[in-house]
């Protein structure tokens, strides 16, 4: 039987454990709120751009539209935006996006297309490790939470542009975590280019007037879609992170408990019984004589 | 006001602004044009510029919007911008502030938005 020190250092020990994951999940908690807001915050826009795409899509004529709407007509080279986190300890938030994009990797190459991966954030990256050595277009860190923000978005959107015109790649789609509530993420795979039209909108209806003609407009918005785009999903990304944070830190918070609880009944248990033995010695000893 | 025409100016990050009004004048890229309401259902791009609102006759709201797109209707007009500030609530130490660590666009807009102050 263990011997009682040794349990009270791993009470004690997994108390301190218990203290800090209770500790991270409320600051989970507050940073969420504040992340959830700005991620509900920039819905309207993207909204907005993506009902203003749809409808000029529609009437715009399908002959010379851009390539960024309609796609290259033999795509080779396929771009993947991969959003993760910098920080573990989130539960299966890192695990899954690196399951998804492995699976994405594997379903583009067997269309015979050649892949390259956008790596944003620390942890993908490092769980992918090998897969991605020598596919990897571009990787950057430290961009999200209250670091979200638009003009280093614009940055991103501009490189992946140049090399699109520069044929360097042909298609691009992104993978991240969608927030749907504080318990839910929903992994996405989301087409940028080409661009992805939802079904003709009301507005297709409506006879507009443009100012520039339709196709030229498009291609001054298409751009800016594209960063819309990557934007709100690297913030319900941070939004969906410390959810996932929150909820992970929740349950190791109760496991922990359950761990004291039964770390607990042992030692009293193992005290009691030396007690009984020490006394079973005593009585013993005073019937010897 | 019941005939005015409601306006919305969205950036990413947030509602700017959301009212009903008389009039607003928006920096098209091919000049400014004022819309009424009832106005032609119209979707123009934008340039740097200001965004003035319309009320009994005078300015009430003056708004700096660098590019964008103005998605007009008879009845209502969103303006989308990636960036865009009040110019009545904006004082240029705020600006200045932004301004420490921005990026080479965003340094030019504020700058372009001091002068407008």
């Amino acid at each position: 039987m263990a011997n009682l020190k040794d349990l009270k250092t791993r009470i004690n020990s997994v108390k301190s454990t218990q203290k800090i994951t209770s500790a991270m999940k409320m600051v989970a908690a507050a940073k969420l709120r504040r992340a959830q807001e700005t991620a509900e915050a920039g819905r309207p826009y993207s909204s907005r751009m993506q009902q203003v795409i749809s409808g000029l899509a529609a009437n715009a004529s399908k002959s010379n539209a851009p390539e960024l709407l309609i796609g290259r007509k033999e795509p080779k080279k396929h771009l993947l935006i991969v959003i993760s986190a910098d920080k573990g300890l989130c539960g299966g938030f890192n695990g899954t996006i690196a399951r998804q994009t492995r699976q994405e990797i594997k379903r583009l190459e067997n269309e015979g297309k050649s892949v390259l991966v956008f790596m944003v954030g620390k942890k993908a990256a490092d769980n992918l490790g090998r897969d991605i050595s020598n596919r990897t277009f571009a990787k950057i860190e430290n961009v999200q939470g209250s670091n979200v923000n638009y003009s280093e978005v614009e940055r991103i959107t501009d490189k992946i542009l140049t090399s699109f015109e520069d044929k360097q790649i042909d298609q691009v789609s992104m993978i991240y975590n969608q927030f749907v509530n504080a318990i839910t993420q929903n992994v996405v795979v989301k087409p940028l280019i080409p661009a992805h039209v939802d079904g003709v909108s009301e507005k297709g209806t409506v006879n507009y007037d443009y100012e520039p003609e339709e196709n030229e407009l498009l291609q001054l918005l298409l751009p800016r879609n594209l960063t819309t785009q990557i934007f709100s999903a690297l913030l319900e990304s941070s939004a969906a992170e410390l959810a996932a944070r929150m909820t992970a830190m929740d349950n190791a918070t109760r496991n922990a408990g359950d761990m004291i609880d039964s770390l607990t009944l042992v030692y009293n248990r193992t005290r009691q019984a030396n007690i009984t033995k020490e006394l079973i010695e005593i009585i013993s000893g005073a019937e010897a004589l | 006001m019941s005939d005015g025409i409601k306006i919305e100016i969205v950036t990413p990050s947030e509602m700017l602004f959301t009212e009903s009004v008389d009039m607003v004048v928006i920096p098209g890229s091919e000049g400014f044009f004022g819309v009424l309401p009832r106005h032609a259902a119209t979707l123009a791009n934008l340039q740097r510029g200001r965004v003035d609102i319309y009320n009994n006759g005078s300015i009430t709201r003056r708004f700096f919007i660098d590019g964008g797109v103005a998605d007009v209707l008879p009845e209502r007009v969103i303006i989308l911008a990636e960036r865009a500030v009040d110019l009545d609530a904006v004082s240029v130490q705020q600006l200045e502030e932004q301004a420490v660590n921005a990026t080479q666009s965003e340094s030019s807009f504020v700058n372009a938005v001091k002068d407008a102050i």
